[in-house]
């Protein structure tokens, strides 16, 4: 105890003499790189377009089974808004010979539970099994996209919880932040539609549910992906009797955002608030673009990493907040560039100002050839981690699915991440982040904060 | 399938050679490898050649349970100081190292435990070993460092409890309703005055108090050799000496004899809400293996009794979450622990209505024993969760679990052990288990009172 109390004396007083930085030892490098191989992709369609990756991985004695549609709140008109999630939710609540408890037991037998969920391009279904249940998963599964019994009965509780979600999910800062960003981003497109009023969920009844079903659903639109353990030849066989008589469906709608961005800050008040929401962001390249993989370089760099300089900055410098971090966010042939932040109310200005500072420094300059090798390394890295586990697996397949990228994007994403140069990055950040359009929306007490917002663009109450 | 199965446990079985006959053994067995330094470091090898990639996790003894009475939330604040600086490592130089050798990184501080992680490429593993020991050794923190990671809590504090709706709500707030002893009932995430109290020569304290190997364990899992990783923690931690650890206050919960109800109100949340908790059986007894399953029966999936009748039958909510242990599972704990539930409903529907069902649905299982088939189906999903558990987050599950089983029980090998003991129980033991534990004298309920306007 007393050694290592001088130790730590010791340790203080390098700290305290910057100049012996130079005497600190430097961290083994380790070994040598070990081969990655991306894990094989069995693919195959059914007659009705149904299509099927199948990926066997790991060790774990489980199958991660996901059906994936292309239906989501894109399909739905403007008074329908979660129309497609209320649909999602009727699908758990019976099938022609299953009631929802059947549903839930012959999951829960098998280990798992099937989860619907609905966002905007796309619905999933599905869960994880024990290894051995993956056919009889699938059986399920079909059942319950093919033939939902669509209870009148239910609907009525589904949409009291509806509102109940709504009235609570409103609440919350960064519900009220997104509804406004993306309400400014995409104006009348869907994607700009996040809340339905309550008088919109008491006006949904089984007829509409039922015609949104039969509009959006069928096996054109769908891709089903089982990764895991499971006996390969099997799950195929449940596959190919199970979906076989599914309808092929319409093909999937397709609507293209025409997104729009100005320098304007919306400000929406929250009383006594301890901290303003931070939503910062304006329209980008999307995943189909030649520029977005070195968009991504960029974003990583600038503010969607731990080391990255805007947290580095309002973070681990400032203080000023506890999880910022900026991302992309994408649609079907879309895609936004956003930085979020919970910042302390008294410095809501603070922190743009150093948000905005990082950017342009990124614009006027390029990054040391040092400092971007190290976010490739990261890239790099967690792209293994991001092949190297059932459900990422199935969330990156879909992700290439969705955006139609091929086989070369997964061959090639680390010889390509490597391939950025310093100055890429600055031009993305030129190209793309540009100042002078950035929609901001701030949720935060408007009496404290609204005189910090003046310098960063019009205020919008 | 079935020999897809059988050439994985061969394997696992010659990684592991530690396997002990006679023991009724799970389907999927962990291979463990588990050794002490002199220096009392607890050290946890579970190799796996699945991909090229690598967990070191460092798990020290010390929870926010047990943190300095006058410092509440000093236990998570400190996790926070030890990305601060180490002797060879400056302000944000651990972070970046992680980063730009391509892994990622993270720290937690639990009821029993704080834990340190990075999952990186295999061949990082000797930096990742460095690393975590330089940073075992000693702290290299200023002031500035420590102002600006207070200014990061509170800031952490606002955005979870302080500016959310149901912010805290019931995993912060059940423990100081329901737990008597100030070691499990105060504010873990700490009032805010206590952290602005907080002074470098607190942090010093609590390190040299704490952070030592013979209070740690360190588990490595991924894709490596055994025994050149072994070497490498030898080189790495060997030398850093061990403490004369404080003796462990009494953290026991005096038995409740009396249901405890409260009322707290929420200015922000805009439904009410509701919340129960019961006390547990004592870890690793028969029942709270018992109490395992009962959680799978009442409460985990749309299958479970609460979900059918609270959900599906009375429609007085769309969901209803818990589990024992929120700050994590059921294994990685060592003290008192809450079984707790809880849901947002309309207000026309009364708590007691609420209390009611649950009442009837505990009396099910508690008047008489349940089918063999509830059993088995519990068994099932409990097994599930498990391989969920250790899959989770890229291995770091699998870390967690042996590293708690090192810390709390001086055996990592625990890991495979908890599918039989699952398996063990009886519809028998799981009546008289919910017969002695969950009457209403064991229980706490909290109601959400919302002050918003909606």
């Amino acid at each position: 105890m007393i050694r290592k109390k001088i130790q730590i004396a010791l340790v203080m007083m390098c700290l305290a003499l910057f100049p012996l930085y130079g005497q600190k030892q430097t961290p083994p490098e380790g070994g040598k790189p070990k081969n990655f191989t991306l894990p094989e992709i069995e693919n195959f369609k059914l007659d009705n377009g149904l299509q099927v990756s199948m990926v066997h991985y790991g060790i774990l004695p489980k199958a991660s089974l996901q059906l994936v549609l292309r239906v989501g709140n894109i399909n739905e008109k403007p008074d329908e808004v979660w129309l497609a999630d209320l649909t999602g939710d009727m699908l758990k609540e019976g099938t022609t010979t299953l009631t929802s408890r059947q549903i839930a037991e012959k999951a829960a037998d098998m280990g798992g539970s099937v989860d619907v969920s609905v966002g905007p391009d796309q619905m999933n279904m599905g869960g994880s099994v024990l290894q051995e249940f993956a056919p009889d998963m699938v059986q399920l599964m079909a059942d319950m996209v093919e033939h939902p019994a669509f209870p009148e009965t239910e609907i009525g509780r589904l949409k009291k919880n509806m509102l109940r979600r709504l009235t609570v999910q409103k609440n919350q800062p960064r519900s009220q932040a997104i509804e406004k960003f993306d309400a400014v981003l995409y104006g009348d497109h869907p994607y700009g539609r996040i809340f339905p009023t309550p008088t919109m969920i008491n006006s949904y009844d089984l007829q509409k549910v039922k015609a949104f079903y039969l509009a959006n659903y069928g096996a054109k639109r769908a891709h089903l992906y089982i990764v895991g353990k499971f006996d390969g030849p099997a799950v195929r066989k449940a596959v190919e009797a199970a979906f076989k008589d599914w309808k092929p469906g319409s093909d999937p709608f397709i609507l293209k955002p025409s997104p729009k961005s100005e320098k304007k800050v919306y400000l929406i008040d929250r009383p006594g608030a301890p901290q303003s929401t931070i939503y910062l962001g304006l329209p980008v390249a999307d995943p189909s673009s030649p520029d977005f993989l070195p968009l991504m370089v960029m974003n990583n760099l600038l503010g969607g990493s731990f080391a990255s300089r805007i947290t580095s900055n309002i973070r681990e410098d400032k203080g000023y907040t506890y999880s910022p971090h900026s991302q992309v966010t994408t649609h079907y042939r879309d895609a936004y560039w956003l930085e979020v932040a919970d910042v302390t109310t008294k410095f809501t200005g603070p922190s743009l100002k150093e948000i905005f500072y990082e950017i342009k420094r990124l614009q006027q300059e390029p990054p040391s050839a040092e400092e971007l090798k190290g976010i490739q390394n990261y890239m790099a890295g967690t792209f293994v981690l991001r092949n190297s586990n059932p459900g990422s697996i199935i969330n990156q397949l879909a992700f290439m699915n969705l955006h139609g990228l091929d086989a070369s994007y997964l061959r090639d994403y680390v010889k390509n991440v490597y391939a950025v140069t310093p100055e890429q990055v600055q031009e993305m950040a030129r190209r793309y982040l540009k100042t002078d359009r950035m929609t901001i929306v701030v949720v935060g007490d408007k009496k404290v904060v609204k005189r910090q917002l003046r310098p960063y663009g019009k205020i919008v109450l | 399938m079935r020999p897809q199965r059988l050439i994985f446990i061969l394997l696992a079985v010659s990684l592991a050679g530690l396997l002990s006959c006679g023991k009724q053994q799970s389907a999927f067995q962990v291979p463990v490898e588990y050794h002490k330094l002199d220096n009392g470091l607890k050290v946890v090898l579970s190799p796996n050649h699945t991909a090229p990639t690598v967990v070191v996790a460092v798990y020290y003894n010390i929870g926010f349970r047990i943190e300095p009475k006058n410092r509440t939330g000093f236990a998570h604040l400190f996790e926070h100081l030890m990305f601060q600086g180490s002797q060879n490592l400056g302000k944000m130089e651990f972070i970046r190292l992680v980063q730009k050798n391509g892994g990622v990184l993270n720290g937690s501080t639990r009821f029993d435990f704080t834990n340190y992680f990075e999952i990186l490429p295999a061949h990082k593993l000797e930096t990742a070993l460095w690393a975590e020991a330089d940073r075992m050794k000693g702290l290299a923190i200023n002031q500035a460092n420590l102002d600006n990671q207070r200014a990061v809590v509170k800031n952490e504090v606002k955005v979870n409890v302080l500016n959310r709706p149901y912010g805290g709500f019931p995993w912060l707030d059940m423990p100081q309703y329901a737990n008597e002893n100030w070691y499990n009932a105060h504010n873990f995430y700490g009032d805010l005055k206590d952290l602005d109290a907080t002074t470098l020569k607190d942090a010093k304290n609590f390190f040299h108090t704490y952070y030592a190997p013979d209070n740690a364990a360190l588990a490595i899992v991924g894709d490596f050799d055994p025994a050149e990783a072994l070497q490498m923690v030898r080189k790495y931690f060997g030398g850093i000496p061990s403490v004369q650890l404080p003796p462990k206050p009494d953290i026991s919960e005096p038995e409740q004899t009396k249901e405890k109800r409260f009322v707290k109100k929420d200015r922000l949340a805009n439904r009410p809400a509701y919340a129960f908790a019961y006390h547990m059986p004592e870890r690793n007894t028969p029942e709270y293996y018992a109490m395992g399953l009962i959680d799978q029966i009442l409460l985990q999936g749309d299958d479970s009794r609460l979900y059918q009748a609270l959900v599906q039958e009375k429609g007085y909510t769309g969901r209803i979450s818990g589990g024992i242990n929120l700050l994590g599972n059921m294994f990685n704990y060592n003290g008192p622990m809450l079984w707790m539930g809880n849901l947002i409903h309309d207000p026309s529907v009364p708590a007691d209505s609420i209390t009611a069902v649950i009442d009837r649905e505990i009396a099910k299982i508690s008047s008489r024993p349940v089918s063999q088939k509830t059993l088995d189906r519990a068994i099932v999903k409990i097994r599930s969760d498990l391989y969920d558990t250790m899959g989770g987050f890229f291995g770091i599950g699998e870390a967690d679990l042996l590293a708690a089983f090192a810390l709390f029980d001086d055996d990592p090998g625990r890991i495979n052990d908890i599918e039989p003991e699952f398996r063990k129980i009886t519809p028998q033991q799981i009546m008289e288990t919910a017969k002695k534990y969950l009457r209403p004298t064991n229980r706490t309920i909290l109601i959400l009172e919302p002050q918003a306007g909606s």
